[in-house]
């Protein structure tokens, strides 16, 4: 008897921490921060992720999601150091999170300041021309620039949007050179591409889809690892001959600092449960974005590696980093 | 038609206008103006703010030439009620934190109803609580446009 | 003709019930918010994403098109009757409208409002089903210098703002435009004038500093005078509670004015219904014979810009659809609204799908008639609110105010930027400066330093592309003629006064 009793007792020990460890469960509705205002990148990708939480039942509580628009992101990532120890709260991260830090001395909550807990999704690009462009690889283009420095156009983002790092990477490795012209709304730049005000633009493969299926635009390579399904003839940088860094346009999830171990385990496991839905198999494939699932010490090292990069790339393109 | 300037008025703001335009063509001088790529984050803001202390001085010296029409006197009173009510305004705002939208604009209405417009108590009290009711009722419940919430959880 | 065809098509699926349901739904909800300040139809279409799953997608899209439009409608009224503008397209509408509720007139203003948005927004769907394809296409050989000329053109119109004094209108321009650089530069990353507050890094929004300088400042200036009742006359008898005929008249160029202008520059992927309505508003006048009284309360100057945002609307989709190029903020939904559905809005989007493009386009034909039924006989009933008492009317306008802003970023800084704004309209009434120039300034700025410096390194720093190309070359010339009215006026003074003496 006495056995059972020490068998009991030691099995009754063994359990505790599991129990501990599964002990964590959101007592509250979650909010999901994003930095967009309603319908914007972010703010589209968090509801759906309300949506598939609900239906594939994922967590006992609602999610919901909070806009905390302005500041290019810094006011959504003060919002969150502001809930210092709140597990309840998340925030849904992307690459302006963590380059307006770098660029902005207002902006003085860096990731590094909150909790990171997931890398979620890559967003690939492509590189498009017009459909009646000269250019018919990326080569070509790259030596049209070199003969006539500066007088080639690209479209896109702010200067330290992708659209940009991948054109100051190609500079750098090939030593053409031609101009960037930022526009702040994609349609804005689609619109210039088309209208034969630029020669070429980064763009997503599910903005640029339509286009290239109208045959009015044409892809020239792709900038991810591998080949998007959909893209099967573009090359990808790689393959293309340029042996640059795929710097790649991340979405993840934070949350906010002083959170203990154990919450920090408990959403990492749940997010790594979310990417292995079909609801979000779908989600990624409809969108063409690539898996890109890191836990919280894998982001961490991302984080790190990433904005070491950055700094070097704005550096290179002449912009003041102030962190 | 006779320019009624209000002479002091138009001098005052002609010179703080002044200062901002200098203020804006010093920020604008630590930026770039011209660069490899194109005009740079200095090239606008100095041309307003040039323009912008260019017709300032214009404002300050037509003022300065005409002084010797009759200024008309600022009310001060009527200024006052103004401001007052702004304070008062502001004040609200800053007691959203703790107190929530819905107590802090019941006293702002209150505040306007008994003080600036002289209206007895009873009256200003239902005012101010239907009023603050009324936007509790519209907006956070029937539309669901959170307001701020202080310690008292509205 | 094919056309007929698919318009044909398209009532037959606009008229089945469930549609019409869904397309009144979304009028009245695009009505209500509408008439809220703040809370816009992107951030409504944007919640009521995830219910519109399980419906058809036809049915779907129907109602969030009405949201769209149906909130033009009604952001007139608060601009009117409060001199509060609901959404940045509605600025210039306080500008004669809030006026003409102050003599009496809120009843007709707040119907000519509705007449010319239903005017403007029926040919805004005419133009999207007839002339979309060449049209997108127009639209795509704008860029950046055309962009710099328009935005001139808007800006030189300052000028015909201007009151009494142009160098006072000109220094507001110029504070909108200082305004409007608050933020982080697109092209380097600085970040200019944000006085370390990183709020601030993405700018001021516009809804802020108008409701600020328009409805705040309002209010203040009415608190200086304690002893009246009812500074807002009540709209009495029939006359005056709707648009008389001889109003209809006065406005008939307007109702052209603010189609045209507003379908067209809707069309351009990145114009908007801010930059149409003053536009609409600045041609409205510099046409009009009593110019002068432009901004009294003049029934064309609540018609023009009225018209110009709601056929925007029908000029916005003509790119989204034609082309799957969002222009706007709500356009920008709507697509992400049709990706969600498995669509995908391109250029083959109307070929593969003519059924959803011309139920669309017959909804909307409907859903603006609907509108104008349910709008005007709430315009009487939306007058009354002018028989609040001034006590609790001016605290009501307050509250409206800050709540409209706090529900677009949920930010008490935006509050604290609210006081600051509404203090210096204040200032800036006391100090005869107009206000009108500064939100004009605010609205063109941002774009029009954009527009320039693209245009510069398109040009790889020549200004020749600017005069170059015929259409900036012709929009730049019109905009020094606009610069140039005055000085006619001024000549011909002065020429009668030579040839009096003489």
């Amino acid at each position: 008897m006495k056995s059972r009793l020490n068998l009991i007792a030691l099995l009754a020990l063994l359990c505790a921490p599991l129990s501990f460890a599964q002990g964590f469960k959101p007592a509250r509705t979650v909010d999901l921060v994003v930095h967009t205002g309603p319908g914007g990148g972010s703010d589209v990708l968090a509801r759906a992720i309300a949506i598939m939480v609900e239906k594939e039942k994922l967590l006992p509580v609602r999610l919901q999601v909070i806009n905390k628009p302005g500041g290019n992101g810094a006011v959504a990532a003060a919002h969150l150091a502001e809930k210092r120890g709140d597990p309840n709260t998340l925030g849904l991260f992307t690459g302006v999170w963590l380059q307006t830090p770098l660029v902005s001395a207002e902006a003085k909550i860096t990731l590094r300041d909150l909790t990171p807990i997931a890398r979620l999704v890559l967003e690939p690009a492509v590189i498009a021309v017009k459909a009646d462009a000269p250019y018919k690889t990326l080569a070509e283009f790259i030596e049209a620039a070199k003969k006539n420095p500066g007088q080639l156009k690209q479209s896109g983002g702010s200067n330290t949007s992708r659209d940009n790092v991948v054109r100051q990477l190609l500079q750098k490795s090939t030593g053409a050179r031609w101009a960037f012209i930022s526009f702040p709304g994609g349609g804005e730049r689609i619109a210039a591409l088309l209208g034969g005000h630029v020669n070429i633009m980064v763009i997503e493969p599910e903005e640029a889809g339509e286009h290239i299926r109208a045959g009015n635009m044409r892809v020239l390579a792709q900038v991810s690892e591998k080949r998007l399904a959909k893209f099967p003839d573009a090359p990808t940088l790689k393959e293309a001959g340029f042996d640059i860094p795929v710097v790649p346009q991340v979405r993840g999830v934070v949350g906010p600092p002083g959170i203990p171990r154990e919450n920090v385990e408990f959403w990492q496991d749940f997010f790594r449960r979310l990417t292995r839905t079909p609801s979000w198999q779908k989600y990624i494939e409809d969108n063409q974005f690539e898996d890109g699932y890191q836990n919280a010490a894998d982001l961490t090292k991302f984080y790190d590696e990433f904005t070491d990069r950055m700094r070097e790339i704005l550096k290179d393109a002449g912009v003041k980093t102030v962190r | 038609m006779e320019d009624r300037t209000r002479n002091s008025g138009d001098l005052w703001s002609g010179v703080a206008l002044a200062a901002l335009g200098a203020y804006i063509v010093i920020q604008a001088r630590q930026w770039e103006y011209l660069g490899p790529e194109g005009p740079g984050p200095g090239f606008f803001p100095l041309w307003y703010g040039v323009a912008m202390l260019g017709l300032s001085a214009l404002l300050i010296f037509s003022n300065l030439r005409r002084r010797s029409d009759r200024g008309n006197a600022i009310e001060w009173i009527r200024v006052g009620r103004a401001l007052s009510t702004w304070f008062a305004l502001a004040a609200s705002v800053a007691l959203f934190k703790p107190l929530g939208f819905v107590v802090s604009f019941a006293l702002l209405t209150y505040f306007i109803v008994a003080v600036m417009y002289r209206r007895p108590l009873k009256i200003a009290a239902l005012t101010a609580v239907a009023s603050a009711a009324g936007f509790y009722l519209v907006f956070d419940r029937a539309l669901g446009v959170p307001l701020p919430a202080g310690f008292l959880g509205f | 003709m094919e056309i007929i065809a698919g318009l044909l098509n398209g009532f037959a699926v606009a008229l089945e019930p469930a549609n019409l349901f869904w397309c009144f739904v979304g009028v009245l909800l695009g009505t209500v918010v509408g008439i809220l300040p703040g809370l816009g139809p992107p951030a409504t279409i944007a919640m009521l994403l995830p219910l519109t799953f399980n419906m058809n997608p036809a049915g779907a899209i129907i109602m969030l098109a009405g949201i769209y439009y149906g909130a033009k409608y009604g952001g007139s009224t608060t601009s009117i009757l409060m001199n509060v503008p609901g959404e940045s397209a509605s600025v210039v509408t306080c500008l004669d409208g809030y006026q003409m509720a102050r003599k009496g007139r809120a009843g007709a203003a707040l119907g000519i409002a509705a007449i010319a948005s239903f005017v403007a927004g029926t040919v805004g769907v005419l133009g999207l089903m007839l002339v979309a394809p060449p049209i997108a296409k127009f639209a795509l050989s704008f860029s950046s210098p055309e962009y710099f000329a328009l935005m001139s053109l808007g800006l030189a119109l300052v000028v015909l703002l201007a009151g009494r004094s142009i160098v006072k209108a000109l220094l507001a321009a110029l504070v909108g435009l200082w305004i409007a650089s608050v933020g982080t530069d697109l092209f380097s990353g600085t970040s200019r004038f944000t006085f370390g507050h990183m709020e601030l890094l993405s700018g001021i929004d516009f809804v802020v500093v108008a409701i600020g300088v328009f409805a705040l400042a309002e209010v203040l200036a009415n608190m200086e005078a304690r002893e009246e009742t009812q500074l807002l006359p009540v709209p009495k008898g029939l006359k005056n509670l709707l648009p008389t005929m001889q109003d209809l008249k006065d406005c008939r160029f307007a109702f052209l004015n603010g189609s045209v202008i507003g379908f067209l520059v809707g069309a351009l992927p990145g114009g908007g219904s801010t930059i149409a309505s003053f536009l609409s508003y600045g041609l409205e006048k510099a046409v009009s014979p009593r110019r002068e009284q432009f901004g009294t309360g003049v029934i064309e100057g609540v018609a023009a810009p009225e018209g110009a945002n709601n056929s925007e609307t029908g000029g916005a989709l003509v790119p989204l659809l034609t082309l799957g190029i969002p222009g706007s903020g709500t356009t920008a939904i709507l697509l992400a609204a049709l990706v969600l559905w498995g669509f995908k809005p391109g250029p083959l989007f109307i070929p593969e799908h003519p059924a959803l493009f011309w139920g669309l386009v017959a909804s909307m034909y409907i859903g603006n008639v609907m509108l104008l039924i349910l709008n005007l006989p709430l315009v009487p009933l939306f007058a009354q609110v002018l028989r609040t008492p001034v006590y609790a009317l001016y605290p009501l306008i307050l509250g409206v105010s800050m709540v409209g802003v706090y529900s677009v970023s949920g930010s008490m800084f935006d509050l604290a930027l609210l006081m600051v704004f509404g203090l210096l309209g204040y200032l800036m009434r006391k100090l005869d400066y107009p206000a009108a120039p500064l939100i004009l300034g605010l609205a063109l700025g941002a774009g029009m330093e954009r527009a320039l410096r693209q245009s510069l390194m398109m040009s790889e720093g020549s200004l020749a592309i600017l005069v170059s190309r015929p259409i900036s070359a012709v929009m730049l010339s019109l905009a020094v003629l606009v610069l140039l009215i005055p000085m006619f006026g001024k000549l011909n003074a002065w020429r009668l006064r030579a040839l009096e003496q003489g």
